[in-house]
């Protein structure tokens, strides 16, 4: 009994510090935050077009075909490198991409889209970020994937890159079936 | 000596090395209502700022902060009660946005565990103690 008592609190302890060895190697960001919105309908909004004088109005935008949403800013670098991915989805997978941009100066989006190619079906301005925040966005890049229903089904905080496209298509996929 | 004292303390404050009243609401943002401003204070303290998340949107000075402490003065002269700008905030970034975690069947572990562990600890002792008494009678 008296060694039991002893012993219990060391096995204790090797197994509170295994939790955290485990936590410590275990590939994830204690940053990133679940998004409310998963398996809701997209938040209703009306705004302005970027290139194009009209005006978008959600959620009528969202039926039909899976859409994904990127929320993206000229002074966003992650944005930058995640850019060449989004043109891959949008040339080679057709996939529809509705771009917003957030808090960014105009010129700047119209130019930065002149030379790197334009991957969005349309590119909504967010000037206040009030768009964003509908969204629950809380840094730049995010990509919110909707379902033909017009449901967000998954989103991605932080950039589309070599390393995750593959299974970021494979969420497409999955939310296509 | 007084004289001097009260000088250190104004270069202090100064030097911002003291404050007392540690924000980051600027100027721009206040409302001409010091009613509402006070209810607007007290919301941006118990919500936290998603980019700094030890933050409350009151102390951080990051854009998200700013864009959200507008809002809720927005809201607020919207006619919005205080419930009603929680739960939207709630609604869009999860119950993580409050400082002080909401009690419901989620988090009922985390407020009632710490009392669990108490009671068990004071069992365990009540529990020890009585044994060693025994041996002692024992002797």
């Amino acid at each position: 009994m008296k060694k039991n008592i002893l012993i219990s609190p060391i096995i204790l302890f090797f197994l509170i510090l295994l939790v955290f060895f485990y936590l410590l190697i275990t590939d994830r960001n204690p940053s990133e935050l679940p998004s409310m919105l998963i398996n809701k309908k997209v938040p209703a909004f009306e705004a302005k077009l970027l290139l194009e004088n009209k005006t978008f109005i959600s959620p009528g935008e969202f039926e039909n075909e899976t859409t994904l949403v990127n929320f993206f800013a000229t002074w966003c670098k992650p944005c930058r490198d995640e850019h060449p991915y989004l043109k891959k989805l949008s040339d080679e997978r057709g996939l529809k991409i509705i771009g917003i941009n957030y808090k960014d100066d105009s010129k700047r989006a119209v130019k930065w889209l002149e030379k790197l190619g334009n991957p969005y079906s349309s590119v909504l301005l967010d000037s206040n970020a009030r768009l964003g925040i509908d969204w629950g966005v809380y840094g730049l890049p995010e990509t919110f994937i909707v379902n033909s229903n017009g449901v967000i089904k998954y989103r991605l905080v932080g950039p589309i890159t070599k390393k995750n496209y593959n299974a970021f298509v494979l969420k497409v996929k999955e939310v296509e079936k | 000596m007084q004289r001097i004292l009260l000088a250190i303390v104004v270069c202090l404050m100064m030097s911002q090395i003291i404050t007392l009243n540690c924000n980051s609401v600027e100027p721009d943002e206040f409302l001409q209502n010091p009613k509402k401003e006070l209810r607007a204070r007290n919301i941006s303290k118990n919500v936290r700022c998603l980019v700094c998340q030890n933050q409350s949107i009151d102390e951080s000075s990051a854009h998200l902060a700013k864009d959200l402490r507008i809002l809720i003065r927005r809201k607020i002269i919207q006619g919005n009660s205080d419930e009603e700008i929680y739960s939207f905030l709630t609604e869009r970034y999860g119950d993580f946005i409050l400082l002080k975690p909401p009690f419901k069947i989620g988090t009922l572990l985390l407020w009632v565990l710490p009392f669990v562990f108490l009671a068990v600890g004071i069992f365990v002792i009540f529990l020890y103690n009585n044994k060693s008494k025994k041996l002692d009678y024992n002797k």
